[in-house]
Formats: structure tokens, C-alpha cells, sequence
């Protein structure tokens, strides 16, 4: 028989009460664990989410950073535009390998009676700024051919070839694209001509997104840029991942905030059974001590029972909050103002590994206490009862 | 093998002190059957923990084989109580979760031993409880309980068992037999300290100490009587 089979024996005795206690701690560490992995596959999802753009800056009109990360991500209608000349003018600058010019807006949907968003692109760019793009059907290469998004397609049941009316202007859907999990699922994506046409915006641009032939030089010419075409805002995807990031900052660290003190309250509720547990076989650890247990034994059966405790705790919070990821991911999408797209919760080891050892932490602070009060007990006293 | 000298045992209880014990004097030699009786509070579960290391006397001078016990470390009496000394409680003081099995090699665990079954499987059946090995307290009678528990306080060979009340909570017939089973490791060369209510029990053993306030009354072997 090992200490750890005795510990095990002394938890099984209050089968309800170690049952409640684990319950405690497998509840909190299922919270840390979900925010946690949550947090981890966020900011992959979003260096991921701007990867798949296929740029490396947007050129704005002066503004909000905030605004142009909305823009890129989620396809947000501003009020300002820029000048389509820039986009020739940007072609001189060494080393830009694609200026692509990007309008977005709102268009009213007659046939359907509601707004639908509406991208307009250069559809000859679409290959290089949409690089993860799977299409049904292909890219138009007129005015009058149009992209559709998954959902929007779905959604009313359009096929490749049906028409589609906006303004005073007739479409064919040339292409839909398959579902990304991604925020270009709900669009349309038309000529930039076109659009600008509809809304009587000749040369207007929301944005041009430039992808440049030597990554390294990206600094000097965005410099460059910025010293040649005045009213303009340069934003590096870096940026805008990090505006992103510090959106969902504080969330974060009011989730994580909550998961923390959870467990620590959790950690309290085992400390209080375990001095429980200790209280009641008083008797029995002065029948060990007179038998040949010395303190460091009684320390050891007690802190032992305490991170079994723990760690089955943790152990199970985990196996719950991957069983529950979908559920999890699916409430934190509604509650967070962004989230990228794709999966976003992944059971990652090495992040697994930590909880356990976080709970291994907190098994010896919150056991501790008690163990050093049994392992003080005075024999005599105890056996007298 | 175990002397007392002058042996005191003070503690306050409340605002009054109280002398447990004062002035024993008291040699126990290896293979004796020693019955220590008296009326309650006179001091002889003092004794009995104070003999079995697990008190420390107010004063006066204790030594087990040679050794001055009153000096000694914590840990070096810890050790004593492993390698030389066997407790026998009346409450039998086992534990509920584990087998008759492993209870009877519990003080293994603390003395980092081997843990032979055979041993430990001969001791259960030389307290005749080999049908019962794999049975936990609650399915025991208290009379096997008890067996239990002297196993137990034999698996690490000790040299001298002290029991405390070892009958007191079984009837007649059981505490005639767990006595027996006493007088059987007696016989089998294991000195034996008991504490005793019962004077029946007591007058068997090889010597009988009288206590009374804290100080021997009488001692007597079987048939004479000293004071």
C-alpha cells in the first residue's frame, strides 16, 4: 500500500462530500481552460484572418484605425472615400506589386425588399487578394457578373447564372463561394466599375489594398507613400490585427479575471473539506502517529488526498470544456463584438499540461494549511478523542 | 529493557494544574505481562502513552534498552515507536476505507519496510481472521476488529505491545479470547503492557501495577504481593 492509495481510501469515505468538491474545482477549471483556449485560438484565428487577405496594407481616407480594421474585417460602411487616382499613382512606387481598389457599401435589394452588403473589387485582383477563396462556377470577367457569399446565395436559394437586380442594373451570378466561416459569406461582390457607377461615385474608393513584391522594404515604402499622396491613412495588417487584439483585450481579461477567481474559490471550497475530513479522523491520525507515522507522514496523507482532489478536478474541466468547445464557442461568438472566422477553440496539449499544473499549484496551497494542522495534531489528545 | 525514574507528568487543564503522575518508579523487563489497573484518572493511560513514547514526562528520566529517551528527537522516538513498540487501542482505531489486509500492514507504510504478504498474511491468520482478509472494519465484529488491531501492532516485530483497554468494549466471552490471544504472544516471548478495568484480566498477568493519584499504589506478582 503507497501514501497514495491511502490518500485515495480517505477521499472515498465521503463519496458525496469529494464528489461536490471535485464538481467545484472541475467548474472553474472548465471555465479557465474554454477562456483560455479561447484566447489562444483568437489570436491565431485573426493572424490567420488577416493572412488570408493577401495584403499587407490598406490605404484609407484619414481616420479611426478602428474604423479601417472594421472595414477589413467586417466589411463596414464608411462615410469617407478616397480618390481612385492614388491607385495609379501608387503603381509608380517601387516594389508594390497589386494596388487593388476596394468600395463597400449598402445596396437595397428591390426584388428582396432588404440591404444587402455589397464589395466592389477589381475581380482580376480576386485571385491574389483571396488567396483561400474555393468558387462555384468562376471569377466574371464583365460589368455585369457578380459574386455571391455562401449565405447569401443559400439564403435565398441562388444558383451560378440566375440574375440579381441592384439600382437601375441587371447581374448574373457568375460565381458563389464556398463557405469560408468568415465574414465574406454574408456579401456580394461586384465590379468596383460597376458599384461606382450605381452609386454615382465615379473614382470613389473605400480602401486599396496593396500587396507589395518585397515584404522586408514594407516600412520604407509606406514611408514613401504617405510623403507622396496626402489625406490618406496607411494601415499594415500588423496593425489592424493589433486594434483588433486590443478590442477584445479587455474582455479577455475580465473573462480571465472571473476563471481565476473561480478556481481560487474552488481552491477555498477544498480547503474546507479537507480541515473537515482532518476534524473528523482526529482519532485516527493519532492511531497513525502512535503506529510509527511521523509529522511528515501525516503532511504527506493529507496533502496527497488534497492534489488528488485537484487534479481529478482538473482533469475533468477539461475533458468538459472539450466536450462542451462548440457550445462554448458558439455563446463567446454572440457576446464578443469580433471573433475570426473558422474554429476557434482547439484542444492544445502543452495549454492542457498548464491547467493540470495550475491545479497541481493550487491542490498544495489550498491542502497546505491542513496538512500542517494534522501533521501538528497532538497524538495523546487525538487518541483520547 | 524499559526504566522509569522518578517519573512526573504535569498539565494544566483550565486554570488548575494537574499531576497526572508523580514519582514512578518502574522496571519493565523484556518478556514480561504487565497489568497496570487503578480507578479512572489515576493516571494510567499517562503511563501507558508516556512508556509508549508518544508523552513526554515533566520529569524524571526514562530509558529503553540503554537509551535516555527524554533527550531524544523528535524523530528518533518516531523511529522507537516503528522498530520497538506495538499500540493496542480499546476504540481499535481502524481505518474504514482500507481492507483487513491493509490495515494490518499500515504501520509498513510509515516504517518503509518490505511489505511481505506472507508476513502479513500469517499474522492475519495467527489472529484468526484469514477468511476475513479482504473484508473492510464495518464487516468485522468487534472482537475481530481488535484482532485486527494486534496484528497490526505486530507487523514491524516490535518488542513490547501496549494496549490500552484492549477488552473494554467487547463482552465477556470476546475479551477472554483476545486476552488469550495476549497471553499467546506472551508465551511466544513478545512483552506485554495492559491496561485493565477488568481484575479478573489483570490478575493474570505476570505482575500488577496499582495506580491511585498518580503514584504505584502496589505492585504484585502473581502470587505475592510488594509494595
Amino acid at each position: 500500500m503507497a501514501f497514495i492509495k491511502l490518500a485515495l481510501s480517505n477521499l472515498m469515505r465521503h463519496k458525496v462530500r469529494s464528489l461536490l468538491t471535485l464538481v467545484g474545482i472541475a467548474a472553474s477549471v472548465t471555465v479557465l481552460f474554454s477562456i483560455l483556449s479561447f484566447n489562444r485560438g483568437f489570436e491565431r484565428g485573426l493572424a490567420d484572418e488577416i493572412d488570408k487577405t493577401g495584403i499587407h496594407f490598406m490605404v484609407v481616407p484619414a481616420g479611426c484605425p478602428h474604423e479601417v480594421a472594421s472595414l477589413v474585417l467586417h466589411g463596414a460602411v464608411t462615410p469617407k472615400f478616397i480618390d481612385a487616382g492614388i491607385v495609379e499613382r501608387m503603381t509608380h512606387i517601387a516594389d508594390i506589386e497589386l494596388a487593388s481598389p476596394m468600395l463597400i457599401t449598402q445596396l437595397l435589394n428591390v426584388e428582396r425588399g432588404r440591404l444587402d452588403m455589397i464589395h466592389g473589387l477589381e475581380m482580376s485582383h480576386v485571385r491574389q487578394i483571396k488567396t483561400a477563396w474555393r468558387l462555384e462556377g468562376r471569377i466574371p470577367d464583365g460589368e455585369d457578373g457578380i459574386l455571391l457569399g455562401s449565405e447569401v446565395a443559400a439564403h435565398d436559394d441562388i444558383r451560378v447564372g440566375d440574375r440579381v437586380r441592384y439600382g437601375n442594373r441587371e447581374f448574373s451570378v457568375s460565381g458563389i463561394i464556398t463557405k469560408t466561416g468568415s465574414q465574406d459569406d454574408a456579401f456580394v461582390y461586384m465590379p468596383v466599375t460597376a458599384l461606382q457607377a450605381i452609386l454615382e461615385k465615379t473614382g470613389g474608393l473605400t480602401a486599396v489594398g496593396v500587396k507589395v513584391s518585397r515584404p522586408e522594404r514594407l516600412e520604407d515604402i509606406t514611408g514613401e507613400l504617405a510623403a507622396t499622396v496626402p489625406g490618406i491613412q496607411i494601415v499594415t495588417m500588423n496593425e489592424v490585427m493589433r486594434s483588433l487584439a486590443s478590442l477584445a483585450n479587455s474582455a479577455k481579461v475580465m473573462s480571465l479575471s472571473i476563471a481565476v477567481i473561480a478556481v481560487l474559490i474552488s481552491a477555498v471550497g477544498v480547503m474546507n473539506a479537507i480541515l473537515m475530513a482532518i476534524f473528523e479522523r482526529t482519532q485516527e491520525i493519532g492511531m497513525m502517529r502512535a503506529v510509527g507515522a511521523s509529522r511528515t507522514d501525516i503532511f504527506r496523507i493529507i496533502i496527497k488526498e488534497t492534489v488528488l482532489l485537484t487534479v481529478a478536478g482538473g482533469v475533468c474541466g477539461i475533458l468538459l470544456s472539450t466536450l462542451m468547445a462548440g457550445m462554448i464557442e458558439g455563446f463567446v461568438r454572440k457576446v464578443m463584438p469580433y471573433v475570426p472566422s473558422g474554429k476557434i477553440i482547439h484542444f492544445e496539449p502543452v495549454l492542457a499540461a498548464s491547467c493540470i499544473a495550475f491545479t497541481l499549484v493550487i491542490g498544495v496551497a489550498a491542502g497546505g494549511y491542513p496538512s500542517w494542522k494534522a501533521s501538528t495534531i497532538n497524538p495523546i489528545e487525538a487518541i483520547r478523542g | 529493557m524499559i526504566e522509569l525514574r522518578n517519573i512526573t507528568k504535569n498539565y494544566i487543564r483550565g486554570a488548575e494544574e494537574v499531576h497526572a503522575l508523580s514519582c514512578i518508579d518502574l522496571s519493565i523487563s523484556a518478556r514480561e505481562f504487565i497489568s497496570i489497573v487503578g480507578p479512572s484518572g489515576s493516571g494510567k493511560t499517562t503511563l501507558l502513552h508516556i512508556l509508549g513514547c508518544l508523552d513526554k514526562p515533566t520529569g524524571g528520566t526514562m530509558t529503553i534498552d540503554g537509551e535516555a529517551v527524554g533527550d531524544l528527537p523528535e524523530s528518533a522516538l518516531v523511529r522507537l515507536r516503528r522498530e520497538k513498540i506495538g499500540f493496542v487501542f480499546q476504540q481499535f482505531h481502524l481505518i474504514p476505507g482500507l481492507t483487513v489486509f491493509d490495515n494490518v500492514a499500515l504501520p509498513l507504510l510509515f516504517s518503509r519496510g518490505d511489505r511481505p504478504r506472507e508476513k502479513i498474511m500469517a499474522l492475519i491468520e495467527m489472529v484468526g481472521l484469514d477468511r476475513r482478509v479482504a473484508h473492510h472494519p464495518n464487516q468485522l465484529s468487534g472482537g475481530e476488529m481488535q484482532r485486527v488491531a494486534i496484528a497490526r501492532a505486530l507487523v514491524n516485530d516490535p518488542e513490547v505491545i501496549f494496549a490500552d483497554e484492549p477488552t473494554g468494549n467487547l463482552d465477556s466471552t470476546t475479551s477472554e479470547k483476545i486476552f488469550s490471544l495476549l497471553e499467546a504472544l506472551h508465551a511466544k516471548g513478545l512483552c506485554i503492557v495492559m491496561v485493565t478495568h477488568n481484575p479478573d484480566l489483570a490478575n493474570r498477568a505476570s505482575r500488577v501495577i496499582e495506580l491511585r493519584d498518580g503514584r504505584i499504589l502496589q505492585q504484585r506478582t502473581r502470587g505475592r504481593r510488594a509494595s
